[in-house]
């Protein structure tokens, strides 16, 4: 952990309508993640915690606050950014992973955490699949189809593909969620080793108290505010 | 110069105009297949009822040497007659059209026609055959002789009903020379010789392929 | 590494079946497509080709009823009107003329072709100007008449096969009674030519006790006006003047109306084809709502997702385009077939004209109207939010 602000939420709000109804999902949250640091955000259902890391995340607007990451602001003074920017913002600094997995069923294990780079290749990044490919154990899987392996095999996909462009910050909402004991137990062992042999930012969505052991720090939400 | 008058002018516009239609119908209907030409009734509803009175019904098809057996047949075919097959039209490759015929859902006969070269033209020779390869019925369609009269005439074609391929075995097409029932055949008149021993050479050809494609097959299509 | 392309390739091949039904449509909508064109252009050229078989430009023939001719023609008789060969010298004079021939047409009905009976065809020529009119003039046997009155006979293809005769044979000629040696069997023209029996001009004329003609056949000289000459030809007395442009005009006229009613299924085979890619398309894009809004999150931009879709449309198109032309290609015989006998009139030779340039234009017709018909799906795919397609699994 290096210590400086990676990511900095001062109020942020986010409030939907359900017919006459407003609804606050997100209720005045502020927060700060420093650099290295593996933060678990838990909560009941309908706590807000997915609806805060999509706002970190930049997979949608904002209704209100303020948003900075690696000190450049991105949501603040009423702005809406289009999603050719938040795309733009996204593959620059962000990993995700989910619950389901998401993989192109008719691409092989290596297209797939390649994917990304079809679309975008940072800048100074250099071709690391194969690495990652070795470092979540699946180098003898890289010609398999998703079809073939395990869900816990996805998952890991999942992550090497989560990572190939370098972000700054792995974000992954309930990753062990469709999992059992013992998968889930290796992700989270991957996301650790993630966390202190690479330094890289991690911010967690679980349900598990597991897998929320395993961080730095643990946010608790509750009707859409943060537990103090 | 004298102006013609609108009258005549339309009027020849339209004569133009319906030579044109005539011209083009003829321009648009040129002759078909490329194909040799085989011997298939011109009316088969008229004459199956014809030569075949107790008829229901008739299936059409198509046989030829080159498809039945080939070389070796025509080899057969040429042994049995007597006579190798001539000209430039008697080919490995001609269709024979066979017509089944049918009385409600059992065969009861065929037809079949040949092309025969005559005197001064085609001669077209069809004969009627119960399920035993005995002649029902003689026709001639087609003939182009003085004596076409004669030849075409009924009391000709009586003489053949009965006779089968065992009686024509003996006959000679290329001496003309017969023995048996055969010999009995007359010729209506003395200058219709030729086509005449072509009306027996082409009866002998078509009892001949009727065994070949049919009888000795088991008697029926395919 | 994978390209974009193999992407779009790949996501095909996942719904096989789909795919596979969807590339049968366009197939099947690109060979009408490019064998009706084939066939409009492949018409033009067989007639023009079956008219040039004719060797001459200009028919010149008594004036008549033309019903009457048909009558003759149909059922046999005496239906002919006769024009004086002195026609011939003062046609042969005027400038615009090149070559020409007289010719005395004949029918003589035979009563023992089947049991009506039926007409044999003669045509009388002038055994030396008549093979310089017929530029196709080859002989299977044989060869032409030496003798310009001799009781000869040169026959086509068709009639000398039916009729069994060959070089030495006799021929009848019915009526008359009158002996013919055959010298000549010609090879298949393809033309009416097959039918006809030829005999010497004078032959005939002693045969048919005539001593007039009922046709000029005339061919103008290169770069002559038709239409003046045509008008010079009318002063003659009592002649009808008909020439094979306007033949060929009346005959494209006629299948005019077929040449649209046929180039509009093509059309319309096309508009269902492509509502077929169409749907194809969107079906797998909505199915794969996911899927897009996880490739937005690994930095797809709005642009590429469309690419991407687009690409797949792109590729049904061209796969399902390139193999219906191939298609045509390979059955061009068949569709010759199969537009021959929807067609009233069809001339010989072959029907259906594909070339390069043609293959080539039907292929881009095919893919542009496709890339037109996949702006839709494309654009809906790129317009998928990543949050509306990924939310709540177990939420």
């Amino acid at each position: 952990m290096s210590g400086e602000a990676c990511l900095v939420a001062r109020e942020l709000v986010r409030t939907y309508r359900r017919g006459s109804e407003e609804i606050r999902a997100v209720d005045g949250v502020s927060l700060a993640i420093r650099r290295g640091e593996f933060v678990a955000v838990t909560g009941p259902s309908g706590s807000g915690k997915t609806t805060l890391v999509n706002l970190l995340g930049c997979l949608e607007n904002p209704s209100g606050g303020e948003l900075e990451l690696v000190g450049r602001p991105i949501f603040g003074g009423g702005r809406t950014l289009t999603e050719r920017e938040l795309t733009r913002i996204r593959r620059q600094l962000f990993g995700y992973i989910f619950q389901s997995f998401y993989l192109i069923p008719s691409l092989t294990v290596r297209e797939n955490v390649q994917l990304p780079l079809v679309f975008y290749r940072k800048t100074g990044v250099a071709d690391e699949t194969e690495k990652l490919l070795a470092l979540v154990g699946l180098e003898k899987r890289a010609e398999h189809l998703p079809g073939q392996i395990s869900g816990g095999e996805m998952q890991r996909v999942a992550i090497a593909r989560a990572l190939v462009n370098a972000p700054e910050i792995l974000l992954a909402d309930e990753p062990t969620g469709n999992l059992d004991t013992r998968r889930a137990r290796e992700i989270g062992a991957i996301l650790q080793e993630l966390n202190e042999a690479r330094g890289l930012t991690i911010l967690l969505v679980t349900h598990n108290p597991g897998m929320a052991a395993l961080a730095h720090r643990v946010v608790e939400m509750r009707d859409g505010r943060i537990v103090p | 110069m004298p102006k013609k008058h609108w009258l005549a002018v339309t009027g020849s516009h339209a004569m133009t105009t319906l030579w044109i239609c005539l011209l083009s119908l003829c321009l648009a209907f040129p002759p078909g297949a490329f194909a040799a030409v085989g011997c298939d009734l011109n009316d088969p509803d008229r004459d199956v009822a014809r030569l075949f009175p107790e008829s229901t019904g008739y299936r059409t098809w198509y046989a030829g040497i080159d498809k039945q057996g080939g070389e070796p047949l025509l080899r057969r075919v040429e042994s049995r007659l007597g006579d190798r097959f001539q000209g430039i039209f008697e080919t490995i490759d001609v269709p024979y059209t066979i017509y089944d015929i049918y009385r409600d859902k059992t065969t009861v006969g065929y037809i079949h026609g040949v092309n025969q070269k005559g005197q001064y033209g085609g001669i077209q020779v069809f004969v009627a055959l119960d399920l035993g390869g005995r002649i029902t019925a003689f026709y001639i369609q087609k003939i182009t002789s003085r004596h076409a009269k004669e030849l075409r005439s009924a009391a000709f074609g009586k003489q053949f009903v009965g006779l089968s391929l065992k009686e024509f075995a003996s006959y000679d097409p290329a001496a003309g020379r017969a023995t048996g029932p055969v010999a009995a055949v007359k010729n209506p008149a003395p200058e219709a010789e030729i086509d005449f021993r072509a009306a027996l050479r082409a009866l002998k050809k078509n009892l001949i392929l009727m065994d070949e494609f049919v009888f000795s097959r088991g008697g029926g299509s395919k | 590494m994978i390209t974009p392309f193999q992407v779009a390739a790949k996501n095909l091949l996942r719904k096989k079946a789909r795919t596979a039904l969807t590339l049968v449509g366009i197939t099947l909508s690109a060979w009408v497509l490019v064998s009706l064109l084939g066939f409009n252009r492949g018409y033009e050229t067989a007639l023009n080709r079956n008219i040039e078989g004719m060797g001459f430009q200009i028919m010149v023939m008594a004036k008549g009823c033309p019903y009457e001719a048909a009558t003759m023609m149909l059922q046999g008789g005496t239906g002919f009107r006769y024009m004086e060969e002195s026609v011939v010298e003062q046609i042969r004079q005027d400038p615009d003329v090149d070559k020409i021939t007289p010719i005395l047409m004949q029918a003589f009905f035979d009563p023992n072709k089947g049991q009506s009976g039926g007409i044999a065809g003669y045509f009388g020529v002038d055994p030396a100007s008549f093979p310089e009119l017929r530029p196709f003039f080859r002989f299977r046997q044989g060869g032409w008449f030496k003798e310009p009155a001799a009781l000869e006979a040169v026959m086509g293809y068709e009639v000398a096969e039916l009729e069994q005769r060959e070089v030495g044979d006799r021929i009848l000629v019915p009526e008359k009674d009158v002996e013919l040696k055959v010298v000549g069997v010609m090879e298949r023209t393809g033309t009416q030519d097959d039918g006809i029996i030829f005999v010497p001009l004078r032959a005939l004329q002693q045969i048919a006790g005539i001593d007039r003609i009922t046709t000029v056949g005339v061919r103008t000289r290169e770069g002559a006006d038709l239409g003046a000459l045509e008008g010079r030809l009318y002063k003659l007395p009592d002649v009808q003047v008909v020439s094979f442009s306007q033949v060929k005009d009346t005959i494209m006229k006629l299948i005019g109306t077929a040449r649209v009613m046929v180039l509009s299924i093509a059309v319309i085979a096309i508009v269902i084809a492509m509502v077929g890619v169409v749907n194809t398309v969107l079906m797998s894009v909505l199915e794969r709502l996911q899927e897009i809004g996880i490739i937005k999150t690994v930095g797809a931009m709005p642009g590429d997702v469309f690419r991407l879709v687009w690409t797949e449309t792109v590729i049904l198109c061209g796969v399902g385009g390139a193999a219906g032309i191939v298609l045509a290609l390979a059955m061009a015989r068949g569709t010759d077939v199969l537009v021959r006998l929807a067609l009233p009139y069809a001339p010989t030779g072959s029907l259906v004209a594909i070339d390069l340039k043609l293959a080539a234009a039907t292929f881009g017709v095919i893919v542009g109207v496709g890339l037109l018909s996949g702006l839709y799906p494309a654009w809906r795919a790129g317009r998928i939010r990543p949050l509306d397609s990924i939310r709540g699994e177990g939420r």
